[in-house]
C-alpha cells in the first residue's frame, strides 16, 4: 500500500495559499496561474542542486512560514528606518503590504513620474504596467522566483517618463514584523528613454523570531537610460532573504546596482543582468561584511546579448567570526556580442579562524573579439601594511579599520548618494564593532 | 637613551641577531654597516616591534623602559621610529589621512590634545617643504606608486610629522639620487637636537659625508664585532668586510 507522505515543498506551498487574487486582472492573475504550474515540476531547493550547493535550505523548509499582515505600528517607528538625511521619497511595506499612510505616493496622471506601489498600478496604469511585470521572471527552474511570482502581496511601482528624471531617490522600506512572517515584496522599476532614476532599498525587521522575506526586483532600463539601485539588507539574525534582482537594459543604457548585505540569517542574492542592447554598461558592486553566524550567497548573472557592451564587477567581502560567505559570477557572452567588455573581481578577508568563503566565478564566452577578466582572491588583511600603520603609533583596532574601510571603500564609493554612503558605512562599523572593541584591550 | 644588552632574536627558526650590543645616547648618530644578511634590518625590525621575530635572550631598553614588552603603536608613541628600508604600499588609505591619524594617535599616547585642522595643516606643509614632498602626494594612497625617492622622502615625512626621540634610518640611501640624498639628510640633519638620536644603517659612506656619525658599528653575522669613529666608515667601503673577517679570526686563534 503507498503511504501518504506530504513534503517540506507541499506543506511550504500550502501555507502560502488562502490569499485572494481574484480582483486583480486577467493578465496579472495569467502570471500567477503560471508561477504555480512551474512550482508543480520543481522541488524544494536542497544541495543537491548545483545553484544550492553552499546554501542548506532544510531548516527553512521545516518552519511554517506564512502571509500575515502586520499589527498597527506607529509611526516614530517606521521613521526609524528612514535613512538618515536622506532627500527621498518613500514607500513602506510591512510584510509585503503597503502601508500608504506612511508612503509619499506620486500618481499624478501628468507627471513625469510615478511613485506608488504595484497593486494601485496594476488597476490605474495596468498599461504601464503590463507590458513588463513578469517578463523577466519566467524562469521555469527558479523556485523561489516561482513562488514570489504566485504568491507576492504588492510592492513598490517607480515610473520615469521618456527623457525625465526623477528628481529625488526613492527610498522603498521593507519590513518584516511577527512570527513565521511570508513576505513577497516584489518591485518593478520602469525607467523609459534617456530617463534617469535612483532607487535605495532597505530590508529591515521591526519585530520577528522567524521570517521569510521572498523579495524579487524588477528593472527595465530603456535606451539610453541612467538606473541606479543600492540594496541594504539589515534584517534580524531570525530572518531569511532570499531575493532576486532583474535588470533588462536596452541600448546605450547603464544599470548600476549595489548590494549590501549586512545582516540577517540566510541571505541569497540572485542578480540576473540581460545586456539586450549594444553599447550598453552595468556595474555590479558589492560591500559584504559579516559577523556572527550569517551566511550570505550572492549569485550573479551577467548576459552579455548584444555587441559592444560593459560589465563592472566588484564583489568585496570581510567576514568575521562563524560567518559565511558565498560568491557565484557567471558572466555569459553571446556569439554575436563581439568587442565585449566584462570584468570580475571578487576579493574575500578573513578575519576568523572559523570565518569561510567561497568564491567561483564562471565565463562562458561564446564570442572570439572580447575583452574578458575575472579573479578571486581569498586571504587576511595584509600584515605588512598593519605593521606599517602600527609602527607609526597606530593602534592595532583602528590600523584594522583603516585597512577595511580602504578595502570595502572601493565598493562603497560607487554609491551616489552621501546619506546613503554614510547609512552604509554606518552598518559596516556596527557590525565590526566587537571585532575592534576586543582588539582594543 | 638606548640600551641593547645580549639581544638574539630569530625568525622562522633561524638565529639572526647572536648577542648583539649597543647604546646610544641623546645627541649621537651611529651609523650600522655591514654585508647584505647579516642582520641590520632584523635589528631594526625587532626595535619597532615587528611580531615575526623572536627575542630568544638578552633585553632592549629604551629610557628605561622595557621595550620589548611594547606593541609596535606603544613604542612608535614612546618615541621610537623606524624609516623602513622597503615602505609598505597602502591601497585606499589616502596618505594625509594616514599620517593625520598617526599623529593623533601619538598624540594621544603622549597625553596630547588632537591637533586642530589648522595646525595640523601648518605642519604638515611644514614638514612636506623641508623634505620638498610634493603637496600632491598627500591625496594619493600611502606609498602607491610613489618612486623610490618619494618613498624614502615620505619616511623622513613621517619622522619629522612624529617627532620621535630615537630615529632609525634603514638604508634610507638606498636608490637615491644625489638631489634626493642631500634633500633626506637635509631633513635628518634639521630634525637633529641634543636630547634625540639616530641610528642610521647603510651600505654607502656617502651618507656619512651629509649626516655624520659619531659611531660607526660593524654588524657582522649577527653581532657588532668592531666600533669606530666615521673613518672606518671610509675604511669599510674602500677594502669592504673580509679585512674584519680575518681580524676576527685571527683574534680568536
Ligand atoms: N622572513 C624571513 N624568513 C627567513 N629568513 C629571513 C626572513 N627575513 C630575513 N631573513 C634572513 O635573515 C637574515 C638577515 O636579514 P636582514 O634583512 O636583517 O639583513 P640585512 O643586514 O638588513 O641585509 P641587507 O643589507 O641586504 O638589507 C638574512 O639571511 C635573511 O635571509
Ligand atoms: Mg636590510
Amino acid at each position: 500500500m503507498a503511504t501518504l507522505t506530504v513534503t517540506d515543498k507541499d506543506r511550504f506551498l500550502i501555507n502560502q495559499e488562502g490569499q485572494d487574487f481574484s480582483h486583480e486582472a486577467k493578465t496579472f492573475i495569467k502570471i500567477r496561474e503560471l508561477a504555480l504550474k512551474n512550482l508543480k515540476g520543481l522541488d524544494f531547493p536542497s544541495n543537491k542542486l548545483e545553484d544550492w550547493k553552499y546554501t542548506n535550505l532544510k531548516e527553512l523548509g521545516k518552519l511554517e512560514f506564512r502571509p500575515q499582515s502586520a499589527a498597527n505600528i506607529h509611526a516614530d517607528k517606521i521613521n526609524e528606518f528612514k535613512i538618515k538625511n536622506l532627500d527621498a521619497y518613500f514607500l513602506v511595506f510591512v510584510n509585503g503590504f503597503f502601508e500608504p499612510s506612511f508612503s509619499d505616493v506620486i500618481e499624478d496622471k501628468e507627471s513625469d513620474f510615478l511613485v506608488t506601489n504595484l497593486n494601485t498600478a496594476k488597476k490605474e496604469f495596468i498599461k504601464l504596467v503590463e507590458p513588463h511585470l513578469g517578463t523577466q521572471t519566467r524562469a521555469k527552474d527558479q523556485f523561489f522566483v516561482n513562488v514570489n511570482s504566485a504568491f507576492s502581496q504588492d510592492g513598490a511601482f517607480i515610473y520615469v517618463k521618456s527623457k525625465a528624471k526623477l528628481d529625488k531617490p526613492v527610498q522603498i522600506i521593507h519590513l518584516v514584523d511577527g512570527d513565521l512572517v511570508a513576505a513577497y515584496p516584489r518591485n518593478l522599476i520602469v525607467v523609459e528613454k534617456f530617463a534617469q532614476a535612483k532607487v535605495v532599498l532597505t530590508y529591515d525587521t521591526i519585530e520577528t523570531h522567524s521570517a521569510l522575506c521572498n523579495s524579487i526586483n524588477e528593472v527595465v532600463v530603456e535606451e539610453g537610460a541612467l538606473v541606479q539601485l543600492d540594496k541594504i539588507q539589515n534584517e534580524n539574525t531570525n530572518t531569511y532573504h532570499i531575493s532576486a534582482d532583474f535588470a533588462h537594459q536596452a541600448k546605450d543604457s547603464t544599470f548600476t546596482i549595489n548590494t549590501l548585505p549586512a545582516n540577517g540569517k540566510v541571505i541569497r542574492n540572485n542578480l540576473n543582468i540581460l545586456l539586450n542592447g549594444s553599447n550598453s554598461t552595468a556595474n555590479l558592486f558589492g560591500a559584504i561584511c559579516l559577523n556572527g553566524n550569517i551566511h550570505v550567497d550572492n549569485q550573479t548573472f551577467v548576459d552579455h546579448a548584444k555587441p559592444h557592451c560593459e560589465s563592472n564587477e566588484l564583489y568585496k567581502t570581510v567576514v568575521n567570526d562563524q560567518a559565511t560567505a558565498i560568491f557565484n559570477g557567471k558572466i555569459y557572452v553571446n556569439k554575436i556580442a563581439q568587442k565585449t567588455n566584462a570584468f570580475q573581481s571578487n576579493a574575500n578577508i578573513l578575519l576568523s579562524e572559523e570565518a569561510k568563503a567561497n568564491a567561483k566565478p564562471q565565463l562562458e564566452i561564446y564570442a572570439d573579439d572580447v575583452k574578458c577578466s575575472h579573479g578571486c582572491t581569498i586571504g587576511q588583511f595584509d600584515d605588512e601594511a598593519l605593521f606599517y600603520l602600527r609602527a607609526r603609533g597606530i593602534k592595532e583596532s583602528t590600523a584594522q579599520k583603516v585597512l577595511l574601510d580602504a578595502f570595502i571603500g572601493e565598493v562603497l564609493d560607487h554609491i551616489s548618494n552621501e546619506a546613503v554612503r554614510a547609512y552604509a558605512n554606518q552598518l559596516i562599523a556596527k557590525n565590526f564593532k566587537s571585532q575592534f572593541a576586543a582588539l582594543k584591550n | 637613551m638606548l640600551k641593547i644588552k645580549g639581544l638574539k632574536a630569530e625568525i622562522e627558526g633561524k638565529e639572526i641577531l647572536k648577542g648583539l650590543n649597543l647604546e646610544v645616547n641623546p645627541g649621537e648618530v651611529h651609523a650600522i654597516m655591514g654585508p647584505n644578511g647579516s642582520g641590520k634590518s632584523t635589528l631594526a625590525s625587532v626595535l619597532a616591534g615587528r611580531e615575526e621575530y623572536e627575542v630568544t635572550a638578552g633585553s632592549v631598553h629604551f629610557e628605561g623602559k622595557d621595550l620589548l614588552e611594547l606593541a609596535p603603536e606603544e613604542r612608535a608613541g614612546e618615541g621610537v621610529f623606524l624609516a623602513f628600508q622597503y615602505p609598505v604600499e597602502i591601497p585606499g588609505v589616502s596618505n594625509i589621512n594616514f599620517i593625520k591619524t598617526a599623529v593623533n594617535e601619538v598624540r594621544e599616547y603622549r597625553g596630547l590634545p588632537n591637533l586642530e585642522t589648522k595646525e595640523f595643516m601648518t605642519l604638515l606643509k611644514e614638514k612636506q617643504q623641508l623634505v620638498e614632498l610634493s603637496g600632491k602626494l598627500a591625496n594619493r594612497s600611502v606609498n602607491e606608486g610613489f618612486s623610490g625617492g618619494e618613498k624614502k622622502r615620505n619616511e623622513i615625512f613621517q619622522m619629522a610629522m612624529l617627532d620621535p626621540k630615537l630615529g632609525v634610518l634603514d638604508e634610507t640611501d638606498s636608490g637615491l639620487d644625489i638631489d634626493a640624498l642631500r634633500i633626506v639628510s637635509h631633513g635628518v640633519n634639521e630634525l637633529k637636537s641634543k636630547d634625540n638620536a639616530f641610528v642610521v644603517v647603510t651600505h654607502y659612506q656617502r651618507l656619512l659625508d651629509y649626516i655624520v656619525p659619531d659611531y660607526v658599528h660593524v654588524l657582522l653575522d649577527g653581532k657588532i664585532v668592531k666600533t669606530g669613529s666615521k673613518e672606518l666608515a671610509l675604511e669599510l667601503e674602500e677594502k669592504g668586510y673580509d679585512w674584519i673577517i680575518k681580524e676576527l679570526e685571527e683574534e680568536k686563534l
